[in-house]
């Protein structure tokens, strides 16, 4: 557990050291503010047109803007997420510095979980400054917090998969680019699987919107929290942590 | 304190190290001589944990670096061949995450990351960054970084690969201090290194264990003599006294090789051919000579690659 901390610890300092972090901040709030603010206007011209029509039923926040809003986070995720990932294993084996970590009285699944949990701090710092952004929605009106918070809890399990998948290909090589290439390509791929469902006999869509990452957030995004998406997220981090830790060691028989 | 057994390390069909075993004392310091892919590097991994043996076994203060890599680990500091620095963080900060990776417990880390920079001489150099320092002083900090756990055992690869002369004989001298406290293997391509700050020598070459001994026998060995070998169809002692009488001749040795009858290995000075003066002695005296020629030691051919000089202003006073 020490060790494991010292290594997030180390992690999420050399995040901030570089211009990265603040670079994927950046971008990421911003776009998330982009959207934010397309589906706010969306949801009042909404709101607008429902009272000018007589009154009725308010709109819902959560389910006609909160939605959206975090769907469209997920991608943009998906498009930041190598930029964390690509350099944990890459940037040691390129400097010499994995024999330091592999030499020291540490074992290797204390270094993978301690780089695992260093990119989810990243991460949550990230999702931090876009909660800055709900918090202006509890100012001006009334949103349920529960279906937030599911939505929140749906993008820390979703960013997970992407974590210990992007931690993976980057124990694969020793060149962060290609490790960023090939995570954004594999992250892409399972995105527009489910495209591929959309457009295909039931058995297909079944087994292709299983294996899409973003699919199963689709009921988070909702609100709703299905232990089967919990699972099925759990299951996706546990096997990629795996088989980073397997890459680890075949590269230690190799030399 | 050091237990190598045998050990061998294949890189898919490239045998890097080939059955290599030695010992090292507690508190001695052994140097790894050899040239340019010898395997010192791969040997050095191999006793630091870093990659298992494919064959063989390695110890640490009794504790296998492969069964008990924890154990062995928390006793050996290692400086790579280029140290293992993280640019972004100062030598402060490094030293003081490398203790907490070494098990230093958190109340004397403090202490410690100011003590082994003071042993090291950069405690003007805190609160720089790793990616600004020069060759020399990021060198300090990978011995640093490897005293931090205060280990037994020092793995040092090529420590002075790099520096200037002077950093040289800084470095030397500091490696020289930590002996006793610690039990030390370093690696060099430099002959003079190993009788400046050696007790003890491996010489390896293409992954074989060539010889072991003192620095100064070994240069005895290297300079002192050039070998002969002479076979001759005569009674042993009358051959072995004739040849010893040829001037320039240092020693004659009854040849140990197997199946070989009245063979001799004829030492003599260097520079002095004596093959001539050797065959004369044979026949005169009515034997037949039935083999003359230089014997090329498996060890010499390591000198020969191995830098045997230093440059004039390396070395003139370590
Ligand atoms: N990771 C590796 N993969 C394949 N071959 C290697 C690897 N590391 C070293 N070798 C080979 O093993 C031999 C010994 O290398 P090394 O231990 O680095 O020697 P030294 O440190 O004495 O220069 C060399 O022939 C080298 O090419
Ligand atoms: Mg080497």
């Amino acid at each position: 557990m020490r060790n494991m901390l010292a290594i997030a610890d180390k992690e999420l300092r050399s995040y901030f050291a570089s211009p990265m972090a603040y670079i994927v901040i950046g971008l990421f709030s911003l776009l998330f503010g982009w959207f934010f603010y397309m589906y706010l206007m969306v949801f009042v011209r909404q709101s607008e047109q429902m009272m000018a029509m007589g009154g009725g039923a308010a709109a819902n926040v959560n389910q006609s803007m909160i939605r959206g809003v975090l769907q469209n986070a997920a991608v943009v995720i998906l498009f930041v997420m190598p930029m964390i990932t690509m350099r944990t294993y890459s940037e040691e084996k390129r400097s010499g510095t994995i024999e330091l970590l592999l030499t020291s009285p540490v074992t290797d699944w204390q270094i993978i979980l301690g780089k695992f949990f260093g990119a989810i701090g990243l991460y949550v710092a990230m999702l931090f400054v876009t909660a800055l952004y709900m918090a202006i929605l509890f100012v001006y009106g009334h949103p349920e917090w529960r279906p937030i918070a599911a939505g929140y809890l749906g993008l820390l399990l979703m960013g997970g998969c992407f974590i210990s998948a992007g931690l993976f290909i980057s124990s694969l090589t020793k060149n962060q680019i290609v490790a960023g290439t090939i995570t954004f390509a594999v992250f892409l791929m399972l995105w527009v699987i489910s495209w591929i469902g959309e457009s295909s006999g039931p058995i297909t869509r079944e087994v292709v919107s299983y294996l899409s990452i973003t699919e199963h957030f689709e009921d988070f995004a909702r609100g709703i929290v299905d232990t089967k998406h919990v699972i099925y997220y759990l299951s996706f981090i546990t096997f990629g942590l795996f088989l980073t830790a397997k890459s680890v060691d075949s590269e230690r028989w190799r030399g | 304190m050091i237990d190598v057994q045998h050990i061998t390390k294949r890189y898919g069909r490239v045998t890097a190290v080939d059955d290599v075993s030695f010992r090292v004392e507690r508190g001695e310091i052994l140097g790894f001589l050899g040239p340019n892919g010898a395997g010192k590097t791969t040997t050095m991994r191999i006793l630091t944990g870093y990659m298992p043996p494919s064959e063989g076994r390695a110890a640490i203060a009794g504790f296998d670096t492969f069964d008990q890599p924890i154990e062995a680990k928390r006793r050996t500091g290692y400086l790579p061949e280029t140290p293992p620095l993280y640019p972004d963080m100062t030598v402060r900060e490094y030293l003081d995450f490398v203790g907490r990776i070494k098990g230093v417990p958190p109340k004397q880390r403090k202490d410690r990351v100011a003590e082994v920079m003071q042993r090291v001489h950069i405690t003007d150099m805190a609160a720089r960054h790793c990616a600004k320092l020069s060759k020399g002083y990021r060198q300090r900090v990978g011995i640093a970084q490897a005293l931090i756990h205060n280990p037994d055992v020092l793995i040092l690869d090529e420590p002075t690969a790099g520096l200037d002369p002077k950093q040289i004989i800084e470095t030397r001298e500091l490696i020289r201090s930590l002996a006793g406290d610690h039990t030390i293997v370093l690696s060099t391509h430099i002959l003079p290194e190993v009788s400046q700050t050696c007790q003890r020598v491996v010489i390896i070459n293409k992954g074989r264990v060539v010889a072991v001994d003192t620095p100064q026998n070994l240069i005895a060995r290297l300079k002192g003599a050039e070998t002969m070998f002479v076979q001759v169809d005569a009674g042993s002692e009358d051959a072995a006294v004739a040849l010893e009488r040829v001037p320039g001749v240092t020693r004659v040795t009854v040849s140990e090789q197997p199946g070989v009858a009245g063979g001799y290995e004829v030492e003599s000075d260097r520079g002095v051919d004596v093959r001539r003066e050797l065959a004369r002695a044979v026949v005169t005296r009515g034997w037949g000579l039935l083999e003359l020629r230089p014997m090329r030691m498996s060890l010499e051919e390591v000198f020969l690659q191995v830098t045997t000089e230093e440059k004039p202003e390396e070395a003139t006073r370590a």
